[in-house]
Order: C-alpha cells, then sequence, then structure tokens
C-alpha cells in the first residue's frame, strides 16, 4: 500500500503533501514522494527527517525517488505504475485554457494519464 | 518533376557516382563511431576532399556521410553505455539496459532499422517538400530572402538549447567573424587588418573544425583508457525485427518528429531526439519499462535522428538558411560551386536536388546493411580510447582546414578559434547559431544591399512575404520571454517538460570566472569590430555596425549577469580545473604539431608529433606508436597521388 505525493516547492506542492501524509496515515500505507519541480529545489533533509520519524511513529515508511524521465508528468505515471501505488496526490492550481494550450499542464496530463486514483488539491481555496 | 527524380536516380549508375557514395557511407559510419565528431566533424572532415571534384561526387560523398552518422552511433551507446554522439545518449537509455540483460541484437536490430526507415522517411519528406515549397520559394525576392537570412540566425540563436542571450550573442559574433574578408558590395576589405590571406574571408573547413572539432578533441583527450568490459552481443536479432515490425508507428511518428526539427534551425538531432523519446512516452499507456528497456524507447528516437539531417536540408536546399551545422556546411560548399541554394535550386539544378535525396535514402539502406554485417569489428572499433584517436584525427583536421586556401594562416586561426570553441562549450554557449551566422554573413549583407537599392525607403517591409517571417520572428522570442517570466515568478511548476531535455553537464564552467571571460571576449569583439568599422565607407559599413552594436548591447547584458552573480556568489566558482588545464595541454600540443609543420613540412611534422603524443598524453604503447606513425605515414605519402590534397610546405622546405 502506497500514496504517492507528487512534490514542487510551491504551494500547491506543499498542499499535496499535507494532503498526501493525511491520506497516508487514513489508509495506513506508505508515503512515497516523487519531486517534479525544476532545478534541484528538492525537501530539505531536515524536513524529511522530520517527515520520517512522524511517519515511523504510525509504522509507515517513506521513500523518495526519481524517475530517468525528464517530463515530470512522465515520471509521476511511470513511479505510479512501477510501485503499483494506490493513489497519487497532486496540487493544482488555476491555469487559463490558452495557457494550457501552449504552455501544456503537467497536472492535466497526470490526471489524463494515471491507472490509478488521483486525489487533486486546490492551495487556493476559497 | 519525376523525369528529374528518375534522371538523378539513373545518374546514380555512374561508377563515379557510386563509388564516392560508398565511401562516403563508410567513413561517415567510421566517424558515427568516435564521440563528439558526429554529422559536423563528418562533414567538415570530408569537405577538404571534395574541393577538386564536381557537385555530383562531392554531393553523393557528404550526403552519404551524414545520411548514416547517426545509425552507427548507437553501437557504442548500446554496448558500451557511451554514446557516440549526444544524440545517441538517449537510445542509452533503453538501449543499454537491454544490453546488460543480454539482449544487445535486439536493441541493435531495433536501432538500426530505424536508423534506416527514419533515413528514408526524412528522404521522402525533403522529396515531398520540393514540389510544395516550389510555389512558395519562386515568389521571393531580395527582401524574403534578406528576411529568411535573418531569420536563419535568429532562429537558430533563439532555439538553440539554453541562454538566448548567449545564443543570440553567439550568432552575431559568428557574423561579425563572416564579414571578415572582401565585402560584397563595395569590394574593400574589411577586419583584415592588412593582412594578404583574411582578404578572402576566413575558411569554412578552419572555422567549423576549429569550433566543433579541435573544442571536442580538447574536452575529451583526457580519456585515456578505453572502455574495457564490453557487453556481448547476445541473441534476439529475429526478435528485435518482430518488434520493429509491430511498432512502425512510432517509427513513422519519430521521423516526423526528426525532419520537424531538423526543419527549425538551432534544433538538432539531439533536442530531436529528446522530443521523440518524450513522444514515445507520453503516447504509450504502460510506462513502465521505459529507461529500463522499453523497445519504443530505442525505435522512435533512433528514426528520429536520421530523418533530423534530412529535415535539416528543407530549408538549407529551398531556402538558403541551413537547418543545423553539417547542412550549414553544406550550404558553404554549395556556395562555393557557385549554386545559390533557394529559387536558383528549383530552377535551375533540380537533378542536384534528387541526386541529394536519393544518396540519402540509398545511403540509409546501405548504412543500416553494412553496420549489420560489420557490428562485431565495430564493436571493437569502439573500444579504442579516445586519446589514441586524436592523435590522428588533430593530424587529419589540421591537414583539411589547409585544403581550402593552402594557407597555413588559416591553420593557426583553427586553433585559435578550436580555444574559443572550447571556452563557449564549456561555459554553455550554444555554437551552432556562430556557425550559421559565419555562413550567413555575406548572402545577408548581399541581400540586403539588393532590397535597399530595389526598394524605396521601407516599402519592402510591407510585403505579405517579409510581414510572415516578421512574425515568425517575433513569436519565438515572445514565448521566450513568457516562460522566462513564468520560471522568474516561480509559477512554470505545472507547464509542460516534454521539450526540455533534462540538464545535462555539458557545461561545467558555466557560472565562472570563465564564463566571465567568456562574456569579456565577446563584447570585447563587438567593440573592436564597432571602432574598426569606422574607417569603411558608408555602403561597408552599414551592416557590420548594425550587427556590432546589437552584439554590443547582447553581449553588455551578458557581462553584466555575469559580473552580478560572481559578486553574488560568496563561494569560488570552478577555477583552473582539472579538465581545462587538460585541455589547454592539447591546445598547445596542437600549437606545437603547426609550429613543427611550419618549419619542417606536414610529414615530419607528423612522424614527430603523433609518436610523441600517443606516449606522453594517451600512455599508449610503444608498438601501438610505432605502427600508428609508420601507417598515417604511408597514408600520407600516398595521399596526394590518389587525392587532390596538399600537404602543408614547412619554411625548411623552401630551403632545400
Amino acid at each position: 500500500m502506497t500514496v504517492l505525493v507528487a512534490y514542487a516547492p510551491a504551494s500547491e506542492g506543499r498542499e499535496a503533501l499535507s494532503e498526501g501524509i493525511k491520506e497516508a496515515h487514513l489508509r495506513k500505507s506508505d508515503l512515497l514522494i516523487v519531486n517534479i519541480g525544476r532545478g534541484h529545489h528538492d525537501l530539505e533533509p531536515e524536513e524529511v527527517r522530520g517527515l520520517e520519524t512522524r511517519l515511523a511513529e504510525a509504522g509507515l515508511g517513506l521513500t523518495i525517488e526519481s524517475s530517468v524521465l525528464s517530463d515530470p508528468g512522465d515520471a509521476v505515471i511511470q513511479i505510479a505504475q512501477d510501485r503499483n501505488v494506490d493513489m497519487i496526490v497532486i496540487g493544482l492550481r488555476h491555469r487559463s485554457m490558452v495557457g494550457k494550450l501552449i504552455l501544456g499542464s503537467t497536472v492535466q496530463r497526470i490526471l489524463l494519464d494515471a491507472t490509478c486514483p488521483v486525489l487533486a488539491v486546490r492551495s487556493d481555496k476559497l | 518533376m519525376l523525369d528529374s527524380a528518375m534522371a538523378a536516380l539513373a545518374s546514380l549508375a555512374d561508377p563515379s557516382l557510386l563509388i564516392m557514395l560508398l565511401i562516403g557511407t563508410v567513413a561517415g559510419l567510421v566517424m558515427g563511431l568516435i564521440p563528439g565528431l558526429g554529422g559536423t566533424g563528418a562533414v567538415a572532415i570530408l569537405l577538404p576532399i571534395t574541393f577538386g571534384m564536381e557537385p555530383p561526387q562531392a554531393l553523393a560523398l557528404l550526403i552519404g556521410a551524414l545520411a548514416v552518422v547517426h545509425t552507427s552511433d548507437t553501437v557504442s551507446a548500446v554496448l558500451l553505455g557511451a554514446p557516440g554522439s549526444a544524440s545517441a545518449s538517449v537510445t542509452m537509455l533503453d538501449g543499454y539496459s537491454m544490453a546488460k540483460k543480454g539482449e544487445a541484437a535486439r536493441a541493435l536490430t531495433l536501432a538500426f532499422l530505424s536508423s534506416m526507415a527514419g533515413g528514408i522517411i526524412g528522404a521522402i519528406g525533403l522529396t515531398l517538400a520540393i514540389p510544395l515549397a516550389r510555389p512558395l520559394v519562386l515568389s521571393f525576392a531580395s527582401p524574403e530572402l534578406f528576411m529568411l537570412t535573418v531569420l536563419g540566425v535568429a532562429l537558430a540563436a533563439v532555439l538553440s538549447r539554453g541562454n538566448i542571450i548567449k545564443g543570440v550573442s553567439a550568432g552575431l559574433l559568428g557574423l561579425v567573424l563572416g564579414m571578415v574578408g572582401t565585402s560584397p558590395t563595395t569590394a574593400e576589405e574589411r577586419f583584415t587588418f592588412g593582412s594578404l590571406f583574411l582578404g578572402d574571408g576566413l575558411s569554412l573547413v578552419a572555422v567549423a573544425l576549429g569550433i566543433f572539432g579541435l573544442a571536442e578533441i580538447a574536452s575529451r583527450a583526457s580519456q585515456r583508457r578505453g572502455q574495457k568490459e564490453t557487453i556481448s552481443l547476445g541473441g534476439g536479432w529475429g526478435r528485435g525485427i518482430r518488434e520493429w515490425l509491430s511498432h512502425w508507428t512510432q517509427v513513422i511518428r519519430g521521423a516526423l518528429i526528426g525532419i520537424w526539427a531538423g526543419v527549425l534551425p538551432g534544433v538538432g538531432a539531439t533536442a530531436g531526439t529528446w522530443l521523440a523519446y518524450g513522444q514515445a512516452v507520453a503516447t504509450a499507456k504502460d510506462k513502465r519499462k521505459f529507461g529500463k528497456g522499453d523497445p519504443r524507447g530505442i525505435v522512435g528516437p533512433e528514426s528520429a535522428n536520421n530523418s533530423v539531417e534530412a529535415g535539416d536540408l528543407i530549408p538549407t536546399l529551398l531556402f538558403g538558411i541551413p537547418g543545423g551545422v553539417p547542412s550549414a556546411m553544406l550550404l558553404g560548399m554549395l556556395l562555393t560551386y557557385g549554386i545559390q541554394p533557394g529559387p536558383s535550386i528549383i530552377t535551375e539544378h533540380l537533378d542536384l536536388m534528387y541526386l541529394i535525396v536519393w544518396s540519402f535514402a540509398i545511403a540509409s539502406i546501405l548504412g543500416a546493411l553494412f553496420c549489420f554485417l560489420s557490428v562485431k569489428q565495430l564493436a571493437k572499433l569502439t573500444k579504442v580510447p579516445f586519446a589514441v584517436l586524436a592523435a590522428g584525427l588533430v593530424a587529419v583536421m589540421l591537414l583539411g582546414s589547409f585544403q581550402e586556401g593552402g594557407q597555413l594562416g588559416d591553420l593557426w586561426i583553427m586553433i585559435i578559434l578550436g580555444v574559443f570553441g572550447w571556452l563557449l562549450k564549456s561555459t554553455g554557449f550554444p555554437r551552432a547559431p556562430f556557425l550559421i551566422g559565419f555562413v550567413l554573413a555575406i548572402p545577408l549583407e548581399r541581400y540586403y544591399f539588393l532590397t535597399d537599392s530595389l526598394y524605396e525607403g521601407f516599402d519592402w517591409m510591407l510585403r505579405p512575404g517579409v510581414l510572415v517571417f516578421l512574425a515568425i520572428l517575433v513569436l519565438p522570442i515572445i514565448w521566450a520571454f513568457i516562460k522566462f517570466i513564468r520560471a522568474r515568478r516561480k509559477t512554470n511548476f505545472d507547464d509542460g517538460h516534454r521539450d526540455e531535455q533534462p540538464e545535462d553537464d555539458e557545461a561545467p564552467l558555466k557560472n565562472s570566472n570563465w564564463s566571465l571571460v567568456a562574456a569579456g571576449i565577446f563584447t570585447a569583439a563587438f567593440a573592436a569590430a564597432l571602432i574598426s568599422s569606422t574607417s569603411f565607407s558608408p555602403e561597408a559599413r552599414l551592416v557590420p555596425q548594425l550587427v556590432s552594436i546589437g552584439g554590443l548591447v547582447f553581449s553588455g547584458i551578458l557581462l553584466f549577469t555575469e559580473i552580478r552573480t560572481r559578486l553574488r556568489a560568496r563561494t569560488e566558482g570552478a577555477g583552473w580545473t582539472l579538465d581545462a588545464g587538460f585541455a589547454f595541454k592539447t591546445f598547445a600540443w596542437m600549437t606545437g604539431f603547426l609550429a613543427l609543420t611550419a618549419v619542417f613540412g606536414y610529414l615530419i611534422a607528423v612522424t614527430i608529433f603523433i609518436p610523441a603524443f600517443l606516449l606522453v598524453v594517451a600512455r599508449a604503447r610503444l608498438k601501438v606508436a610505432v605502427i600508428y606513425t609508420g601507417v598515417l605515414y604511408l597514408v600520407l605519402l600516398a595521399l596526394p597521388s590518389l587525392l587532390p590534397i596538399d600537404l602543408p610546405q614547412g619554411w625548411f622546405n623552401t630551403l632545400v
């Protein structure tokens, strides 16, 4: 049993992470983090250690994984299929139609390509 | 149209053409195996041989090589996990994993067959482009042709990887360098500093071999040890063929992506193959096997990197703007034969166009066939350490760039540009716009003055074709600007990344004192060009001044950002690294070789340089060094009687 969180160093990513942690506790499953941010802005080591101990208290494991695929959407899907995860958690924000058409949207691609349930979280709530 | 196509096929029955095509194919395959050479190196090394030939023979040789470079570069990627070219590193992802599982033959079958199909589809694309573009091309007048040359340099600069400002600076500096020599409008000498041999302009072969060839050798010569373990070929030939047939849609899709990447200037084989890989992953429902030996990860990219070279030829031949570096050199070659690409090639030299198409298709098939037959020998060749190859390559490259003008000065320029090319490569400047700018400098100026004399004021700007090209010019700039802003605001996490290739460590000296020096050199060069152009007549002055003012603006921005990052950075960036030291040592060896040549002549210099380099730098065994030197000496001795090649004579020879 695993919950995959697509993490990016932005409010969407942090929202997804906190929601993913909740989901992992709820489902009593391990947490798997995939970094989809550009460049090397991964989670801080202290943050990871804190998260690890918190999950370990509940008897859950934490892994951070990356893929050879350069496109973050494809990477998330690949790892999800490979690890046979139960759920993908992603954070999203509003994007205009034109913006999605021209620049593309990783979130949209994950939603359409995923072969498991996807939990989409919005950071800019009402 | 069909008649000329058939006539071109019939002309290929001419034994001299067929032999050239065969030689070109074999040479292309061998050069594909050597890391770092690629299509650029293949064309640059073969170009000097063609100087004495008729255009059809020369084209058969060069196209034969260009068509198959990306067929053989897969071998080392699959067997050693060390790609022969940047574009083959995509194949490595899945091919090497397959090979590690003992299925190298399966991976190679998939790769060779896809390369062949990519080449053929590329040739078909080139054929179809001729009637499609014909009415368009024939409607072009000098304003459109001028805009096309501007577009060629600008798109190459914008679409090349990395920083746009770096790309534009490199493109503009290429333009300035291309203007060295006699002005096309007023026949006065520019930027020659009174030197006679600069009056003809810089030699294209010397510039290309310096910026790409020597720079590549210097950055790789530290690889003394060849790969020890090789993976056995294993089985799976039949399985490879079956899989290839079942993935035919991926083959075609990859080839089409490759053609498109080729048509765009500055988007070369590397970007094209990554795009094809991205597409293969995107369209696959089950993505688990990618990177672990998925046949789809080999088929698409391999098909794409061969069709890129055909796609490159489309804008090169039809519009006269090179789609990539190898085709930029081909363009330069055609210009020396007096064949003007663009409208005139379609009306007067249609047979040559079809000859290129046929050569490309036939060479693709031959290349795959040769690869299948000789894969065991090719695998052995990939085990030779690069430092051993480098000795011979330096000798061949120096000999090659001597052929165009027969001047030792060209060779000195080549080494200087080699150092510059190495600096560009290591600090993350794209080199393609530089060479494309160099080739297009004179056409750009000529078309500008034609336009200026035929049209009053800026009337030509209102021609529909010109307006369309202006729009094409502006769009990618706006696009890049939007992406830049989004990256600055960090709102781009959700944007698609599929068009981007993974960050590689191609530019180890980025953001260091080295890149500061590079920016300084750019600024100084543009300033010097601006100052020395004040002494020209108004006609000869206009374009160089415009270019150098533009260059000053861009390189100034570059210098400013470099200084700012150097001031902000607490830690020292990469200083005198080990690799930099090795590169400069290699350049010192090259300089020594050239000095020896200048004094004693080429043959004696070779007999001193090769064994010394092999023993000291490559640390090869004495036996290897002796045999290597002996064979090379004999070949060089026989070469002038076989081919129209002159060996450089030294100061010593003039005494005797």
